[in-house]
């Protein structure tokens, strides 16, 4: 028996990582390309080391930084994704703390219709969104966040309202007794019995945030040339007949090198809020 | 004022000229270019806006269809007075709503140096006949000549439009010419054999297998023929800056015939000459900002800087009195055609249905260079997509 | 405690021009034909007759559908495989878990573009065509990219779910002679039952509202015959110039809409109805 099992362990772990390395490779092979020259670059070569003549070194990353706005565009990304991100977990979780406490028609009117908001296609919204984004003003890096507060807060006052139903009013009621105001009881006392919740919803929103396309393409000025990364990744293709491969490459590289750092960085916080998030979703 | 640009060859032009006016009159101006294949979409959003373009562009009556809703009418202004025709101004009855600024020509672009070390000259080629024996020739002796006939047809986005609207265009006009009609409803598609055998001549004989023309780009068809890769190189006067230059061609090594296939008088056939470019004003900006527009635009076509940037830097021929001799060698060349008794082939592709219509045709064409579709399908997209599309125009 | 309200306005302020405003204004624009906002005419229910009677709309939607049941099978039945492989405490566990996670924090364009160079250039070494040239090799191109992509996802959930499990059943199980797979049916899949619905859930919402790979990966290509709904709307809106187009546009996304909605309901019904039960 003991034999058996040690022997269909050690298949399970062949043939696991086997599956590793087919879900490592695509990346891989766009770190190989991104290092070849640009008329190396072909469908006929692709799997074939950057080597001999093919080597470019870092000049696709050069060009890539340099010449095609990547730093332009990645400052515009993490502008977009820490303000909002900061924005939903105070708003949210404070909006989601008047919800489970407050016990009036309104409150649950409310909830009902957060939730709501978190099914509807962004497709539904997407030209009215963006005119209206427009008439206020919120269409740059630096206000795009209240969009992003008012689209993305259905998912974050959902779980912020599965978790505080959990926590016992009591404890705010004795700080309340203790001459603390709503604002005090909620950042001294609610806020820190949150925090797993925070994070679980933080990171749920940054992977979101940090990868959206269509709203910020369709929200963001134009003509100020404001863009985020996939925005830019996008606009390799399509514009102005030709398709710049090496480059391409390359910022597609650099848009996944922070992501994986911050991942191996963070993952058990990562791997457990996905499933918290889930488990409450 | 906020001009969104068509054409992506000559964007950093466009911002050139737009700063040099800036210098010049202290009027800020803000050029946007869309992405090529893009205008359209980006139009749609951009009018939107609380920002909206103040000038932009429609290719012909069927654009304008679109839009009218919001263009200026440009009647009593000076611009217009400008005009060396009125066959420029773009009008919805009486109204002008549109004013072309550059008339362009295409046609195929000879590497005349290659085309000798396979043994012949430009005279050689008179008819579609001659086109195909010289390039089945080349072909033939591709692996001893080290080049082939046409560089690679790519139906990728950015360069698709090149056989889907450029192209097409022929077929279409020779049965305008032969029904003696200017626009129609319901295309009967004539000369669609021709169209195919054209197609056939350029994938059949190009640098690459046919299978692989669904991902070449734009780029990549420049770049073989600027390498002497191939001969032929179906493009516009527009590529002219782009051909000539450091590392590039001289005037002497190039030259643009018409594009032959086989129908009509092919001895008296000229470059597909016309424009698809026409200037529209915003009709709900603020006055003042469709002033500066109107501003702008006339000091575009009528000054010093203005009309030398046009003409030199963009290569563009202007139908405006002031228009500066061009050096552009293809536009030369239309005016020698002309004078030596050819007739330019119009451009009737502001006639097509619409971009799905040229999108549909686009994709129906790389299906069947890629052996994946049959022609069928083309003609299909081709006439029965024109009478569905119009049908959907209303 | 009602002091708290005045702090919760700027979250609901916020909901109104982010989600409120749009949706409603939007729900009336779908009567409408209208370029902007601002011009705008009513036009009853002539954009829901285009619609429902555009042929690439209905193929989009049958496109979408299969699509999005072949995937959630295939996500799912993968990921609690691998799931049950990573829960039997094999050296490496996990290293293989980060692994196979790692591509949901790439975005849907990267990831379309991705998978676009790299199927690309195996059908180019098979000698087959590229798949904006056949549109079963598109299909199978979305499949294997959303597989990959998801599979570490429900991964996760699955995990969560069999640890949960108390040890005790299986110990017990195991003493009264059950065989592996008898555990498997009776005991492991009915206990992880609310993970296996939230997992089917979320596979299915994510299949329906597919968007950015399915730009990124085949545009649609060829002929729109790869086009799934969402991309179909947008290609409705901005892909076509006219006066009408945004009018049937918005009327094809809220009859989108209320698909998502249904198959929402549906779920959160089959969730409760097991609740009861348990």
């Amino acid at each position: 028996m003991n034999t058996r099992q040690s022997v269909r362990n050690r298949i399970t772990t062949v043939v696991l990582a086997i599956l590793s390395i087919a879900w490592v490779y695509p990346i891989v092979m766009i770190l190989f390309n991104s290092l070849k020259k640009e008329n190396a670059i072909s469908t006929d070569s692709a799997f074939e080391l950057p080597l001999g003549d093919a080597w470019a070194g870092l000049e696709n990353f050069q060009d890539a930084i340099l010449n095609q706005g990547f730093l332009t565009a990645l400052w515009y990304s993490i502008v977009i994704t820490l303000s909002s991100v900061v924005l939903i977990l105070v708003c949210c979780s404070m909006c989601a703390w008047f919800i489970t406490r407050v016990k009036a028609w309104y409150a649950k009117a409310l909830y009902f219709l957060f939730v709501f908001s978190m099914v509807v296609p962004f497709q539904m919204v997407m030209f009215t969104l963006s005119s209206t984004a427009n008439k206020l003003h919120l269409d740059n890096p630096y206000t795009i966040c209240i969009i992003y507060l008012g689209f993305g807060a259905g998912l974050a006052v959902f779980m912020f309202c599965g978790f505080m139903k959990s926590v016992p009013i009591e404890v705010e009621e004795a700080a309340m007794i203790d001459g603390c105001g709503p604002v005090r009881t909620f950042f001294c006392v609610v806020l820190p019995i949150l925090k797993p919740t925070l994070i679980s919803v933080g990171i749920l929103e940054t992977m979101w945030l940090w990868n959206d396309y269509l709203l910020p393409y369709l929200v963001m000025d134009r003509t100020k040339g404001y863009m985020t990364i996939p925005i830019l990744i996008q606009y390799f293709r399509g514009s102005y007949g030709r398709v710049e491969m090496g480059p391409m490459m390359a910022s597609i590289m650099l848009n996944i090198i922070p992501i994986i750092i911050v991942y191996l960085v963070c993952q058990k916080h990562i791997i457990k809020g996905v499933a918290a998030g889930a488990v409450k979703g | 004022m906020y001009y969104l640009n068509f054409k992506p060859e000559q964007d950093k032009d466009w911002q050139a000229l737009a700063q040099a006016y800036t210098a010049e009159t202290g009027v800020p101006v803000t050029v946007v270019t869309a992405a090529s294949g893009n205008y359209e979409t980006t139009l749609t959003s951009e009018i939107s806006k609380s920002n909206p373009p103040t000038l932009f562009q429609v290719n012909g009556p069927v654009g304008l269809e679109n839009w009218k809703d919001y263009c200026y009418d440009f009647t009593g202004t000076e611009i217009l007075g400008e005009l060396t025709s009125d066959n420029y101004a773009l009008k919805d009855g009486d109204a002008v709503l549109g004013i072309a600024y550059v008339v362009e020509s295409y046609g195929l672009i000879v590497n005349k140096t290659l085309l000798q070390k396979a043994g012949y000259t430009v005279e050689d080629i008179q008819s579609f006949a001659d086109l195909k024996k010289v390039a089945e020739d080349i072909t033939a002796r591709k692996a001893e000549l080290g080049f082939a006939a046409f560089t690679s047809a790519g139906m990728d986005g950015s360069s698709d439009w090149r056989f889907k609207t450029h192209l097409a265009n022929l077929p279409i006009y020779f049965e305008y010419q032969a029904d003696n009609i200017g626009t129609t409803k319901a295309i009967k598609g004539t000369y669609l054999d021709n169209y195919k055998a054209i197609f056939d001549l350029y994938i059949n004989n190009s640098t690459c297998e046919p299978s692989a023309l669904a991902g070449k780009t734009g780029d990549d068809s420049r770049n073989e023929f600027l390498a002497g890769e191939a001969v032929f190189y179906q493009n516009g006067s527009w590529e002219y800056s782009q051909l000539t230059g450091e590392n590039a061609f001289t005037d002497e090594d190039l030259a643009m015939i018409p594009i032959y296939i086989g129908v009509g008088d092919e001895a008296k056939q000229g470059l597909c000459t016309g424009t698809e470019n026409y200037w529209c004003i915003n009709k709900d900006a603020k006055p003042e900002d469709i002033q500066a527009t109107l501003d702008f635009i006339t000091w575009c076509v009528t000054s010093e800087t203005g009309t030398k940037a046009m003409a030199e830097d963009m290569g563009f021929v202007i139908p405006f009195k002031n228009a500066q001799e061009s050096e552009n060698l293809f536009v030369r060349q239309d005016a020698e055609y002309l004078a030596a008794g050819k007739v330019p082939v119009s451009w009737n592709f502001p006639t097509m249905p619409s971009e799905n219509w040229k999108n549909e045709l686009g994709s129906a064409l790389t299906s069947y260079a890629a052996g994946m579709g049959s022609w069928d399908d083309v003609v299909k997209a081709f006439v029965d997509g024109w009478a569905s599309e119009y049908a959907l125009l209303g | 405690m009602e002091k708290t309200i005045k702090k919760s306005w700027p979250t609901f302020a916020a909901f109104v021009v982010g989600f409120l405003w749009p949706f409603v204004q939007g729900l009336y624009l779908s009567f409408c034909k209208f370029t902007t906002v601002d011009k705008v005419e009513f036009n009853g229910f002539d954009n829901y007759i285009y619609a429902l009677t555009d042929g690439e709309f209905l193929h989009a939607f049958w496109f979408t559908a299969l699509f999005t049941v072949v995937s959630t099978v295939l996500i799912n039945v993968l990921a609690f495989a691998i799931a049950m492989a990573l829960t039997r405490g094999i050296k490496g566990t996990n290293l293989f878990r980060s692994v196979f996670f790692m591509p949901n924090l790439i975005g849907g364009i990267v990831l379309g573009y991705i998978w676009n160079i790299l199927l690309n250039c195996v059908l180019t070494l098979l000698g087959q065509p590229l798949m904006s040239l056949s549109a079963p090799y598109g299909f199978l191109g979305l499949i294997i990219l959303m597989c990959w992509q998801q599979i570490g996802y429900m991964m996760i959930i699955y995990i969560a779910g069999l640890q949960s499990i108390p040890n005790d059943y299986l110990e017990a199980a195991r003493i009264d002679g059950a065989s592996e797979r008898q555990i498997l049916w009776r005991i492991k899949i009915p206990n992880v039952m609310p993970s296996i619905t939230i997992c089917l859930f979320l596979s299915l919402t994510n299949g329906f509202k597919l968007f950015d790979q399915n730009l990124a990966l085949t545009n649609g290509d060829p002929r729109h015959l790869t086009e799934m709904l969402a991309l179909n709307i947008y290609n409705t809106f901005y892909g076509r110039s006219g006066a009408v187009w945004k009018g049937y546009g918005q009327a094809k996304a809220v009859l989108f809409c209320i698909l998502v909605i249904v198959i929402s309901l549906v779920q959160l019904k089959a969730t409760r109805s097991k609740e009861v039960q348990q």
